[in-house]
């Protein structure tokens, strides 16, 4: 069974997206913060981290930077996933050069259920 | 009609007197006697209007020289005066430099009486009338100079800045809102070069393209009022040709409209939205996603009653995420922004990918899209965030559009040197009195079909405003009960 870190602070949508993956045949574990997120990822070693932008105590950028930089964690794909107006994500981005070929995927929220399990899917499998 | 004038004798002869008298009353003149100086002056003094001439004896008893003459010269230098002597000799001349008209003896015939009179009467006239010219010039100049005056007052009555400059735009006017302004004074500004004293490359380039304009300046100009910074204020300039009677420019006018406060309020609404952007999309996506799952049975079961009513649930929920997405487009446009980063961009993957991504809700609804991408398109330089925002409101119009069984076809093809892109659907069609209208925000079509369809009115708007932002067209072909066309028409890299 496949394993995904979803780290998002908004715990409905978390709750949500789990019956969702889990409903799909996905190990899911959830934190609620970038922080928790790190330390889940790196306990779990999971297969996939969907990670949110705007999160309390360290955003999504730069976890996404921490796990790239790890040799240890930078082969795990990850998605970016953020209700961030696309201009607010563009004036991130260029702070943050680099980052959007490093995590995998990005994905504008709110996203449809179905797409939101085309996407982990289509990542998982080019493994 | 010739003016009579009214004339006063003074003479102490009584039989002088009274033989003027008569024959000046036999001709119909208002006439006045006097027998000394100091009853002349009294008469002139009480009754000014009654003296015209004065028929002034040079012979008076306590006569003190031309005292009288050069007074009456000064206080009433209208009064023409004709002095009588016995023989107009040396004193007569003499009166005639103090400023008397002329001299008639005092032994003289009807005829001679006449013929001096008269010739004093015509140039009494004629002193008259250019009086009246005089006055009259005046009193237009008065007006003239009052009817500037009232001008500059309402000039200087509005709070918008006004410069004026001639046609090689050197400051001619300007009111004082724009001395404050620009901290201009008569002395530092009349006659400068209007660049001089308000530094902006892009004001003076409106400056000089006013004067180059057929009067169309205003189409020139739509949309981009330069705004410009001077000091702590934002204002913004609208710049016209000034002309003539015959319509030859002759300068330019700015108004500048002080818009600091506005501009402060720009930058808080756009904070604003996009902090309402987040806060509203993120509660939007839980949203959507619990709805989803419950719908999905991942959460129990479901009675029929139930998945119908989470159906429409979820369809409002969509409906808002649009309006957001749609809201925040449009102030995008507004501001100007809709093209953040030109790029050579790939508009068959761009399409695929949206294609891609409303495939999903279009197979829930059950309308196929099929897209048709020719080979060799040219290559073409636009924002992806806007592009993408074109084939996303188009092809979901499309699909809110079009009743199931129907479906959308999406097309880009070559166009002479730039790309067409067609989006076809097979749904309801718009009605030809509305056709011309929806491209305008928040127009929606009202008709029994539409109601139970959301939307936010802005959609098209928003699709002209990018597709215009790239230099293209957009139009529309479309017949009710049959289906809709719309054909974007953007320009190939040059």
């Amino acid at each position: 069974m496949k394993k995904v870190v979803l780290v998002d602070d908004d715990v409905d949508f978390c709750e949500a997206t789990k019956l969702l993956l889990e409903s799909k045949g996905f190990e899911v574990v959830l934190a609620y913060d970038g922080r928790e997120g790190l330390e889940k990822i790196r306990d779990e070693q999971p297969d996939l981290v969907i990670l949110d932008v705007m999160m309390p105590e360290m955003n999504g950028y730069d976890v996404c930077v921490v796990l790239k930089a790890d040799p240890a964690l930078k082969e795990i794909p990850t998605i970016l996933l953020t209700a961030v107006d696309r201009e607010m994500f563009q004036t991130h981005y260029t702070q943050h050069m680099g980052l959007m070929t490093e995590a995998d995927d990005y994905i504008p929220k709110p996203v449809e259920s179905a797409e939101l399990v085309k996407r982990v899917e289509n990542l998982l499998s080019k493994e | 009609m010739l003016v009579k004038p009214n004339i006063l004798v003074v003479e102490n002869d009584i039989t002088i007197l009274q033989k003027c008298r008569e024959l000046l009353l036999d001709e119909g003149y208002r006439v006045r006697t006097a027998e000394s100086v100091e009853e002349a002056l009294n008469i002139t003094q009480k009754h000014p209007g009654d003296v015209d001439i004065m028929l002034l004896s040079l012979e008076l008893p306590g006569w003190a020289g031309m005292t009288i003459i050069e007074t009456l010269q000064k206080a009433r230098s209208e009064i023409l005066i004709m002095t009588m002597s016995a023989n107009c000799g040396e004193e007569a001349i003499e009166a005639m430099h103090a400023g008397a008209y002329d001299c008639i003896r005092k032994s003289f015939t009807t005829d001679r009486f006449w013929t001096k009179m008269n010739r004093a009467i015509e140039a009494f006239r004629l002193r008259h009338q250019l009086d009246i010219l005089t006055r009259e010039r005046q009193a237009a100049l008065t007006r003239v100079h009052r009817d500037g005056q009232t001008l500059l007052s309402v000039l200087n009555s509005f709070t918008d800045a006004l410069v004026v400059t001639d046609w090689q735009t050197n400051v001619v006017l300007f009111n004082v809102a724009a001395s404050r302004l620009f901290n201009l004074n008569e002395e530092k500004a009349i006659g400068r070069p209007v660049s001089v004293l308000i530094e902006s490359d892009e004001l003076l380039s409106f400056f000089i393209r006013a004067m180059k304009s057929d009067g169309d300046l205003a189409k020139l100009m739509a949309g981009e009022e330069p705004v410009i910074k001077t000091g702590d204020k934002t204002v913004r300039v609208h710049v016209d040709p000034v002309k003539n009677k015959a319509g030859a420019i002759i300068g330019a006018l700015a108004l500048f409209h002080d818009v600091t406060r506005v501009d402060a309020m720009d930058h808080l609404r756009a904070d604003f939205l996009s902090m309402v952007s987040h806060e509203l999309k993120s509660p939007l996506s839980s949203l959507l996603m619990q709805i989803s799952v419950v719908l999905d049975g991942l959460a129990g079961e479901l009675s029929p009653k139930q998945t119908d009513m989470l159906g429409k649930a979820k369809e409002k929920t969509k409906g808002m995420i649009t309006l957001v997405n749609d809201i925040l487009d449009y102030r995008r446009l507004k501001e100007g922004k809709s093209i953040q980063k030109i790029e050579a961009l790939n508009l068959a993957e761009v399409l695929q990918r949206t294609v891609e991504l409303m495939g999903l809700s279009a197979e829930e609804k059950g309308i196929p899209i099929t897209s048709e991408i020719a080979e060799g398109l040219p290559s073409f330089n636009g924002d992806r965030g806007g592009v993408e925002a074109i084939f996303v409101n188009l092809i979901s119009n499309a699909i809110k559009y079009t009743p199931k069984g129907g479906n959308v076809n999406v097309s880009l093809n070559k166009e002479g040197k730039g790309i067409r892109l067609m989006v076809v659907d097979t749904g309801i069609g718009i009605p030809p009195e509305d056709i011309d209208q929806i491209f305008e925000k928040f127009y929606r079509i009202k008709t029994e079909q539409t109601r139970s369809i959301s939307g936010s009115g802005l959609g098209l708007s928003i699709v002209k405003g990018i597709v215009e932002a790239h230099s293209g067209a957009v139009h529309v072909e479309s017949e009710v009960g049959n289906g809709t066309t719309f054909i974007v028409s953007l320009p190939g890299t040059r």
